[in-house]
């Protein structure tokens, strides 16, 4: 949009010269609907329009800006109040290292060096193959810890070795250390009366760095 | 109580336990038609208070007591689950949602239907992406069978559910955060009064409660509030679910009668310390309570007793610190914590929570004198109680405690990391220190 | 705060209105306890105002109840309440009957001592060279309640030193504490929402989106938000320091909103104009064209000394000779003169200005209006009290209906009251325009009717009011039934139902039918006995209202008498040359503020004698006059002018005149004088007193009485002198249907509040005149094949003229928008007000 006509008025961008994807547009008319305020929806639209985008880029903004009439200085506030929105250009796969005290208690920071020596990036970096690598505070899963979120799913605990494959299985594009999937870990009880063992979870050996 | 006659972890390992069928199967939503069919909500209303149950989110307030500040009336009220366990250390609700989301969500009804409520919100975290598709779905499946939206069972009352996902952010747990934050705006905590009963979401009223105390609901209503009471102690009723990590063997989720010997969890359960460690210090709910320390493990683990000790059991989120770990270190990590959580908003948790890292960042690295222990803990004094929320007491508690109560061990860390520099090193350090400063503020 | 001021300080009343407007609830006195001593204050003050009444001050940073509800973030104002175990904001606790507070305990004191010192942790001591030292809250507070001495030790935060904003704004982030008032403003008053925090934490900063300019019409009041360095103006940075600085309250004669402003005087300069919070007329804000456009006034453009036309040259020229030439002209042209004011032209100018043509010349050819004669039952009717409102009625308005008027470009300030009664009133808002508005978002009712065709609009919400058929009303005005009905619904339900109403539709449709449609519908809502409830007009011109009531119309004589068969402004176009041989142009350029500018250009073309009182040399002035007289701006200014709802007020001279300027009324002396007419005029309280005498309404009125924050006539005795309507609804005429399109767009024009003299050649105004601009719907865009930023060509049946295209969502399909500007091919465009465009690309 020119500056000319990004007046005061026009702080809001017009859909007339924003385009939408069109399932990213009837995604965020969606939302509103559901929230007696339409106001709601703006975490969970700019959460589409990261994934849509790659990131909050100032283009990905304007458009829920302008499906949702709001004006993109209230969005950026919005987003950059929250750890998961990136408005720098970021990756397509994504690893959270938690290296809060339970995780830290547990090794994670030795984790860590080793995952950026993997990626080949510093804490907040973009490899070129496009990982994205930052620590981050506790995860909520500090049974697993020393643990990581690759794209959302939990993984631990982690061993030093365990960054190396996480990296590899990444770039193979296969499950990440699919025998530490949280999602597969029994409650505790369970696990330990198994040994730490159960089916496809196995933290028996070299559960602690 | 042992983790064989479990309530909320009861079936918890059942394969897909997760999905409707699996729950109905085990007498879900049983309880909610019995409910809808038998009880009028004033009776609901009445057996969550005799329960006793008190909140599983950090505060301890007693459910059914805030259930009922709600006005009567024909306004619409809200009822916000709390499912943004981002409390370090705390990873409960990870486990109840992800395992059985449908006892949660029977919850929800029930009490929105004590309550009068007709809509209602689970704010989750946004970093726990699993577990928001597996409430989506569940919430779904609730829509088809028609225990969600209008006319739940032709019973007449009716409620919406509506899963939104954080996007990352402690403070959002904070209860009035956690509605400006679903509001769309920043998380920021707001002023009360007014409370959210009065004036919560879009100012209707609004009842918040966590993920554990809401996944109770129906099994109170069930037992009958009374015998619930019965389990666990007199003013701690009920079942908790405690997760243990840090330095043990058997780190995770339990489920234990409120009022069991911490040593029992620490030991039996969780399986003690490490081999070849021993326990030094530990946090009995969360990295916000103060530490504790191997005196205190005979402890009854509930509200009133951590609370006596000086501590608190907030989510119920144990912590364990052994001997290999330095305080410094813990204590630093902790304040970057919560540094980096502090919304801003207020003056006091904003400057304080930054001039607290700073101080013992000095500290770690021996570019500190014993005086500064002094100011640390002053700074502390300086935030508690004087913030807008209790995020920044959150950190002055923990932190202040361990210097009070390792403060030989914070001063030699000093007088060690002094004698080992040269005057150069010292220079090289403060300037060091400096650069790091100015970039990363910058 | 405020330093030692030494001249022309506005007498010191408290910001605040004659009487309590109706809609105001009334707070019962309590009794509390403050420090041991017993106070009594209203209830529900804020514990920080209610303090006081005990004359007890407690510090505040984040408070300031003109943002709104409190925030209660930067904890400077805890104090010990009885009863509650912990320190409360004394900003955000409503004080109650019974409480009893304590501000002094050595526990708040701690507490106290401890927020400033947190403060203080990052903030730089670079008080030396900050703008605000001097001025500076925050060194106040340090001095009455730091510790005054820092335990901090570590690095400050850093971020780029002061950088710019806005081309008006500076931004020195390391020395902004996070008392979030400049955010809150820019969110909850103006709702711009353009200035916005980012980050969290430590790292929160102010800021916008992708670093965009922060521009927006009331951007300027961060600056005095602030309560520290951190926002400054950067025409005003380093220019000067408290101590040397000279402060005169006045009152901007921009626009209608006559807010109250203070100059910030050295060495006879205007260094800066801050806001002088009056609740009856501003509420304490200023828009950015009152606040910014005096760097204009000391631009090179500006006209300050006489000059006559020699040939085709306008030559500079001494006082004596340029009067003598004018005077010589009027004299040979007696009663074949006419004169029209408008803009800023104070009461008193007014009036010498019409004894000038009536005794002096024989004339009665003035006018201050356009669009024919307002008869005098109409003028009145719309004028009498019971019916017209307060600005503070309308925050109190339980309902508003904004009809044919876009406030932030015709009265700016009074935009920020709806937004107030809408936001914190609880009032209903509906708005009803050609073009969408930006008070839409607030509205709970939008009706958007054809360009041009507002008169068949209220005369079908009229009939929906009172219940009658529509009939073809709404199609006439291209309008929804439903929504007018809504409307209807709307005020009928309201108890205190407001709408403000723009006069310039007289200008365009239908003369005087528009006016008297709004008098039978407030009539019709049967509201004239309810306090608190009627209408509001918003004149064109500054003090369109005062020029009226004196009398400086061609039919009607002081307080709205009949009096008098004189031509009106278009008449006097008409006649120019022919019948009129001289005219004076006070502060009035009827070229660029006629909407029919361009057959004034030519009717100029072949007028005898031309004399104009202007600022700048263009337009008229530049084309056609053969005498200018060098008009004096806001600063050097005496006299009075009558706001919008009947407030009279004073302008007070706060710095010398520029070069040879002269008083307004003085020259139109000399002219009398000259003409063999004596006014009996030495100094301009001698004009006060003869309005005084001479305008029933405003009888008896003196300087002193108006003072610092004005008088409103209704609420004086003399009120009662006023001649009533002989009757108060009227016969309607058909209203006009509006134009078909048949391919072609329906013409509609706006100006912007970023136009005229005063914004041009001011620096940090200048980049916000807008190239001139068409604004289409999406779908015509389409249509069309043009987008936003493309240059298109307009075709009216005037002319034609080169625009560039703005697709905004909003517009309604089939119509266009034109920016009306001082732009001679604009001008030529809409001359006639032609009802259709084609747009060509
Ligand atoms: C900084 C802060 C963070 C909090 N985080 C959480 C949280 O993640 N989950 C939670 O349930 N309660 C959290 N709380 C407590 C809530 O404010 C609130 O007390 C709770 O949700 C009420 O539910 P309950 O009564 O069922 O415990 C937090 C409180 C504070 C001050
Ligand atoms: S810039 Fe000034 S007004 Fe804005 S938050 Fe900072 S200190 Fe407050
Ligand atoms: S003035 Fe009360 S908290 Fe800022």
């Amino acid at each position: 949009m020119t500056r000319e006509a990004r007046r005061f008025e026009d702080t809001i961008p017009q859909l007339a010269d924003t385009p939408v994807p069109d399932d990213l547009k009837a995604w965020i008319i969606d939302r509103m609907e559901m929230y007696p305020d339409k106001k709601s929806a703006i975490i969970p639209c700019l959460m589409a329009a990261q994934k849509t985008h790659g990131w909050l880029s100032p283009e990905a903004v304007d458009q829920v800006a302008a499906v949702m009439k709001l004006t993109p200085a209230q969005l950026v506030s919005v987003a950059s109040f929250y750890d998961m929105f990136e408005l720098e250009p970021s990756g397509n796969r994504t690893i959270y290292m938690c290296t809060n005290i339970s995780c830290m208690l547990r090794g994670a920071d030795a984790v860590m060096e080793e995952l950026e020596r993997q990626v080949g990036v510093k804490n907040g970096g973009v490899s070129e193959d496009g990982i994205f690598l930052r620590n981050f505070e506790c995860l909520g899963a500090c049974d697993i810890a020393p643990m990581a979120s690759v794209d959302g799913h939990f993984v631990g605990p982690l061993t030093v070795e365990d960054a190396k494959t996480l990296v590899e299985d990444i770039r193979a594009g296969r499950e990440v250390l699919a025998k530490k999937q949280l999602s597969r870990r029994p409650v505790a009880a369970t696990l330990w009366q198994n040994g730490g063992r159960a089916e496809g979870y196995d933290v028996s050996e070299g559960g602690e760095s | 109580m042992s983790y064989s006659d479990e309530l909320l972890f009861d079936n918890i390992d059942e394969p897909n336990l997760k999905s409707i069928e699996v729950y109905e199967q085990r007498g879900g939503y049983d309880e909610l038609k019995r409910v809808l069919r038998e009880l009028p909500p004033e009776t609901v209303l009445n057996e969550l208070q005799a329960s006793g149950l008190r909140g599983r989110g950090g505060a301890g307030f007693a459910m059914g007591t805030k259930a009922g500040f709600l006005p009567k009336g024909d306004m619409d009220k809200y009822l916000c689950c709390n499912a943004d366990e981002s409390e370090p250390g705390t990873f409960k609700d990870r486990e109840l949602m992800q395992k059985n989301p449908h006892q949660l969500i029977e919850g929800m009804i029930i009490a929105s239907f004590a309550a009068g409520i007709n809509k209602a919100f689970i704010y989750i975290r946004g970093e726990y992406e699993d577990q928001a598709d597996v409430l989506e779905a569940a919430a779904k499946e609730a829509y088809d069978k028609g225990y969600l939206g209008e006319n739940i069972l032709g019973s007449g009352f009716g409620v919406s559910l509506v899963v939104h996902r954080g996007a990352g952010a402690y403070i959002c747990g904070e209860e009035t955060a956690l509605l400006d934050s679903l509001e769309g705006k920043r998380g920021n905590p707001r002023l009360k009064p007014p409370f959210p009963a009065n004036a919560g979401l879009f100012q209707g009223p609004t009842l918040i409660n966590n993920v554990e105390t809401l996944s109770n609901v129906a099994h109170i209503t069930k037992m009958g509030g009374a015998k619930y009471a019965e389990i666990g102690t007199e003013k701690s009723t009920g079942t908790k679910l405690v997760s243990i990590s840090g330095c043990v063997q058997k780190p995770g989720n339990y489920e234990i009668e409120l009022g069991t010997p911490s040593r029992e969890l620490l030991f039996d359960l969780a399986g003690g310390p490490l081999p070849g460690r021993e326990f030094k210090a530990w946090f009995p709910g969360g990295s916000s309570s103060p530490v504790l320390t191997p005196a205190e493990f005979d402890l009854p683990y509930d509200f009133d007793s951590i609370a006596a000790a000086g501590s608190m059991l907030g989510s119920g989120a144990i912590i364990m610190i052994d001997d290999s770990v330095s305080m410094v270190d813990v204590a630093l990590r902790t304040a970057k914590f919560y540094k980096h959580e502090s919304c801003g908003k207020c003056t006091p948790c904003r400057e304080g929570t930054s001039w607290t890292v700073k101080m013992l960042q000095r500290v770690e690295d021996g570019l500190a004198t014993p005086m500064d222990l002094d100011i640390i803990e002053s700074v502390c004094d300086q935030i508690m109680g004087n913030c807008l929320c209790v995020l920044g007491d959150a950190m002055a508690m923990p932190v202040s405690s361990m210097v009070k109560k390792f403060r030989p061990e914070f001063e030699a860390h000093i007088e060690a990391a002094r004698l080992k520099r040269t005057p150069l090193d010292e220079a090289t350090l403060a300037d060091e220190l400096n650069l790091a400063e100015m970039a990363t503020s910058a | 705060m405020t330093p030692e001021t030494t001249h022309l300080v506005i007498d010191a009343l408290p910001a605040g209105y004659s009487s309590k407007p109706a809609g105001e609830p009334d707070r019962a006195a309590i009794v509390f306890t403050i420090d041991g001593a017993e106070v009594t204050a209203p209830e529900g003050l804020m514990l920080v105002d209610a303090a006081k009444y005990g004359g007890v001050e407690i510090p505040v940073f984040c408070y300031e109840p003109k943002l709104g509800a409190p925030v209660g973030a930067c904890r400077m104002c805890l104090v010990e309440i009885e009863g509650i175990p912990k320190l409360q904001t004394a900003c955000s606790t409503p004080v109650r009957d019974g409480m009893s507070v304590v501000t002094k305990s050595p526990r708040v004191i701690e507490a106290q001592n401890s927020v400033v010192e947190f403060i203080l942790a990052n903030h730089p001591l670079d008080c030396p060279v900050c703008d605000k030292g001097g001025e500076c809250p925050l060194q106040d507070i340090s001095y009455g309640w730091g510790r005054g001495k820092s335990r901090f030790t570590e690095p400050k935060r850093h971020f780029e030193k002061p950088v710019a904003l806005s081309p008006s704004i500076a931004i020195d982030r390391e020395r902004c504490i996070l008392c979030y008032r400049c955010v809150r403003f820019s969110q909850e008053v103006s709702e711009d929402y353009q200035l916005v925090l980012l980050e969290r934490g430590a790292d929160a900063h102010v800021g916008t989106f992708d670093g965009t300019e922060y521009i927006a019409p009331f951007s300027g009041n961060i600056i005095e938000l602030c309560p520290v360095g951190a926002l400054t103006s950067r025409a005003y940075r380093f220019q000067a320091r408290p101590w040397d600085i000279e402060q005169g309250g006045s009152v901007c004669a921009m626009c209608p909103g006559q807010c109250n402003v203070t100059y910030t005087v050295r060495d006879e300069k205007v260094m800066r104009v801050l806001q002088r919070d009056n609740h009856a007329v501003d509420d304490g804000w200023l828009c950015d064209r009152g606040r910014f456009a005096y760097q204009a006034w000391e631009s090179e453009a500006r006209i300050t000394q006489p000059l006559v036309r020699q040939g085709d040259k306008l030559l500079p020229a001494r006082w004596d000779y340029a009067l003598d030439v004018a005077a010589s002209a009027l004299k040979k042209a007696g009663a074949r003169s006419a004169a029209l004011a408008g803009g800023g032209t104070t009461n008193e100018e007014g009036w010498l200005l019409r004894r000038l043509l009536i005794e002096g010349l024989g004339s009665r050819n003035i006018d201050s209006r356009r669009g024919g004669k307002l008869s005098a039952d109409v003028a009145r009717t719309l004028t009498e009290p019971d019916v017209t409102l307060s600005i503070p009625d309308v925050e109190w308005a339980d309902a508003i209906l904004v009809l044919a008027t876009e406030l932030v470009d015709e009265m700016p300030i009074l935009d920020l009251r709806v937004r107030k009664a809408v936001n914190h009133r609880g009032a209903k808002l509906a708005v009803a325009t050609a073009r969408p508005s930006s008070l839409d978002s607030k509205a709970q009712i939008t009706a958007r009717f054809a360009p041009k065709a507002v008169d068949a609009f209220a005369q079908a919400l009229l009939r929906s009011i009172s219940g009658e058929d529509l009939g073809d009303l709404p199609t006439r005005a291209g309008a929804d039934g439903e929504e007018i009905a809504a409307i209807a619904e709307l005020l009928k339900g309201a108890e205190r139902p407001a709408i403000l109403w723009g006069e310039k539709v007289l200008y365009y449709a239908g003369g005087a039918a528009p006016a008297m449609t709004v008098a039978n519908i407030v009539d019709k809502l049967g509201v004239k006995n309810t306090a608190g409830a009627g209408h509001l007009q918003i004149p064109v011109q500054a003090n369109g209202r005062g020029l009226r009531e004196i009398g400086f119309l061609p039919n009607l004589g002081p307080a709205l008498t009949e009096e008098g068969d004189g031509k009106s402004s278009d008449e006097i176009a008409a006649a120019l040359g022919d019948q009129i041989n001289a005219l004076i142009l006070m502060g009035v350029d009827p070229m660029v503020d006629y909407p029919n500018g361009a057959e004034w250009d030519d009717a100029l073309a072949k007028a005898g004698t031309v004399i104009s009182f202007s600022t700048w040399l263009d337009g008229t002035a530049e084309r056609h006059a053969d005498v200018i007289f060098p008009l004096e701006v806001g600063p050097e200014k005496e006299g009075t002018l009558t706001h919008p709802d009947g407030r009279l007020q004073r302008l007070r001279q706060t710095v010398e005149r520029a070069g040879e300027v002269n008083a307004g009324w003085w020259a139109i002396a000399q002219l009398a004088e000259r003409v063999g007419l004596d006014l009996g005029v030495k100094v301009v309280h001698q004009i006060t007193a003869q309005i005084a005498d001479g305008v029933p309404i405003y009888a008896g009125i003196t300087p002193e009485e108006i003072g610092g924050t004005g008088v409103r006539w209704q609420e004086r005795a003399a009120a009662g002198n006023r001649p009533a309507p002989s009757r108060t609804t009227f016969d309607l005429p058909e209203p006009q249907a509006a134009a078909q399109p048949n391919g072609s767009l329906r013409l509609g024009t706006f100006r912007s509040l970023w136009g005229g003299g005063d914004v041009e050649h001011a620096a940090t105004l200048a980049p916000l005149v807008s190239r001139t601009r068409v604004e289409l719907s999406p779908a015509d865009g389409e249509r069309l094949g043009v987008n936003t930023g493309d240059e298109v060509t307009l075709n009216t049946e005037s002319g034609e003229v080169t625009a560039i295209v703005a697709l905004r969502d909003s517009i309604p399909t089939g119509s266009a928008f034109l920016l009306d500007s001082r732009d001679d091919g604009v001008r030529r465009a809409v001359a006639g007000s032609p009802a259709l465009v084609e747009v060509v690309k």
